[in-house]
């Protein structure tokens, strides 16, 4: 979405192939030519707005056809958009607001009119963040960020162009293909499934991220539109095998976001019998980094594969030298299509190295790397976890929940989950006569965690946590407990 | 089913469903549910199917917005507006 190109191509889908459809959302049928009607229809309504010459401006990420549209126009402008997740808090999305400096909410109704509201002039808010460039960036994605505030990376234009480049090429995609897209609009894996999509004139099936658990509802729609290109996390593949539908117009298949579980792949290959199946690894920071052409019939773990051309991969050990064999460490990653750094300046020289005259990203996931030069993900260097495909750090949460002021401590484990794969629970203590009730605090949580990270249980006690012998609060013992009560 | 079962009816399983185990003396009629985490979406999925099967009202009869089940009052006034057993 992030480039000037790709707005001037839709636009000349618009003229030359009018009649083709762009998107399917519920029962629309969006052509190319209404797509572009829509988007010189928002444009003239931008104009009028008179806005600074490259503004920042907020829109909600509302998986939507209007929504898109509406990004088109500001990407024709030369604005730049922050589309966080509409279900962020509002807490966080005002912060947000003042770190990237946004001169308006923007919305648009269903019937293509836009509203703006001002946003409030920017304070003290946006000290230490950098102010982004719309000679480079046309979009700002947001981080998953399990804290109120989730970081603000800036996808570059030009690393957008090559990486659809990349993905028309490597999947050998046509404009007669049609994608499911799955992801919300505000992940990172939009570049692929609508964006890259758009750009090549094909169609689009957007899931309504209101019934994106509703497997019959899912297995519907892809197979009413007959797709033929599948993006998405595991639970995407469980909910549409639940009713033992097959996809035989599927062409590609990619696993992302999370590990496949085991035994997942046997019951999802003869679901899609005429698919190529592709594990692809990556992050906002640096989009995708890491591919796998998966054979249906192997088992044992999956690998993440090898670095996508024109990636590179590092392996550093605990002590930080670099692993030149086989070996496990720290991955860094290097790709033509990453951030050029967070808005905010002091996270950077953290987060991105200079090494061999490239610039690479410190993934903080541990893998390990074969003989054969192929890499296996291993886990999180730190507190991170993958709550339904969406990174989430525990330590944040906790301290979210530790900032009520009658909490005493909070600890926070990761369980496992048939269908999230994984699910928070939250063991805290509460400061004596306080009265602290799980549901208050849910309330706490709700306000300053984006919902993937609200914990899904709570156990409030009055007694000290359970404590290791260096004095740490044992989450392990805290963990092993509450699976005895859940099995019991 | 007269408006105080049913609400006693939704109470029981949303506290069973998804708060098992907590105290839930301040669960009111008006708690938000969604914006708390208490329902996410997959829970919303499990509470508009057992709506549908407890209240025999058609899954397309409801429209699968989260404001309706954002509350356990606004459960309550979904089920009184569609159910057949409630007119009676």
């Amino acid at each position: 979405m992030p480039s000037p190109r790709l707005a001037e191509t839709v636009a000349v889908h618009g003229r030359h192939r009018p009649h083709s459809i762009a998107l399917h959302f519920n029962d629309q049928a969006v052509t190319y030519g209404r797509l572009s009607d829509l988007t010189e229809s928002l444009r003239s309504q931008l104009l009028q707005l008179d806005l600074p010459a490259g503004s920042t401006v907020y829109v909600p990420a509302h998986k939507t056809p209007q929504t898109i549209a509406l990004l088109l126009a500001l990407f024709h402008e030369g604005h730049i958009a922050l589309t966080p997740s509409p279900d962020l808090g509002s807490a966080a999305l005002g912060r947000l607001a003042q770190q990237a400096r946004v001169s308006h909410l923007l919305t648009v109704a269903g019937d293509g009119v836009l509203a703006a509201t001002p946003a409030p002039a920017p304070e003290d808010g946006a000290q230490g963040f950098a102010v982004p460039d719309p000679g480079r960036t046309r979009l700002l994605l947001t981080t998953s960020g399990s804290t109120g505030t989730p970081k603000i990376v800036p996808i570059e234009a030009a690393g957008f162009d090559a990486f659809s480049d990349w993905a028309v090429d490597d999947f050998a995609l046509s404009p007669s293909e049609t994608a499911l897209s799955y992801a919300p609009l505000n992940f990172d894996l939009a570049l692929l499934d609508v964006w890259t999509f758009l750009q090549l004139g094909a169609c689009v099936v957007l899931v309504d991220q209101q019934r994106a658990t509703d497997a019959a509802y899912l297995a519907a729609l892809a197979a009413r539109h007959q797709v033929t290109f599948v993006q998405g996390v595991p639970m995407l593949y469980r909910l549409l095998l639940e009713n033992g539908a097959a996809f035989a117009a599927a062409r590609h298949v990619i696993f992302t976001g999370d590990s496949l579980p085991a035994g997942l792949l046997t019951h999802v290959a003869p679901a899609f019998p005429n698919a190529a199946f592709h594990n692809v690894f990556g992050c906002t920071e640096t989009n995708d980094s890491f591919i796998h052409h998966v054979d249906p019939t192997a088992d044992g773990p999956m690998p993440i594969g090898r670095p996508i051309r024109g990636s590179q991969a590092l392996v550093l050990d605990a002590e930080g030298r670099r692993v030149t064999s086989a070996g496990t460490g720290e991955l860094l990653v290097s790709t033509p299509f990453q951030t050029g750094g967070y808005l905010r300046r002091d996270l950077n020289s953290a987060a991105f190295v200079h090494l061999d005259g490239r610039v690479f990203y410190r993934t903080g996931d541990i893998v390990t790397r074969t003989a054969e030069g192929l890499y296996f993900l291993e886990g999180r260097a730190d507190w991170h976890v993958k709550v339904r495909g969406v990174r989430t750090n525990l330590q944040e949460v906790e301290n979210v929940l530790a900032a009520h002021p009658d909490v005493a401590e909070a600890v926070v484990v990761p369980l496992p989950d048939p269908q999230a794969g994984v699910r928070l629970h939250a063991h805290v203590a509460r400061r004596p006569d306080t009265g602290l009730t799980s549901l208050r605090l849910r309330t706490h949580a709700g306000r300053h965690l984006p919902r993937h990270a609200i914990p899904a249980s709570v156990h409030l006690t009055d007694a000290p946590l359970p404590r290791t012998s260096t004095g740490k609060p044992d989450r392990n013992l805290i963990k092993r407990n509450r699976m005895k009560e859940i099995d019991a | 089913m007269s408006s105080p079962d049913i609400a006693a009816e939704v109470r029981a399983f949303v506290v069973a469903e998804f708060l098992a185990g907590e105290d839930t003396s301040d669960l009111t009629g008006d708690y938000d549910l969604i914006d708390s985490g208490v329902i996410d979406s997959l829970g919303l999925v499990r509470l508009l199917s057992h709506i549908t099967r407890a209240y025999r009202i058609p899954a397309d009869d409801i429209e699968f917005a989260p404001d309706h089940f954002r509350t356990l009052d606004a459960v309550v006034a979904v089920i009184a507006a569609h159910s057949p057993a409630a007119a009676v």
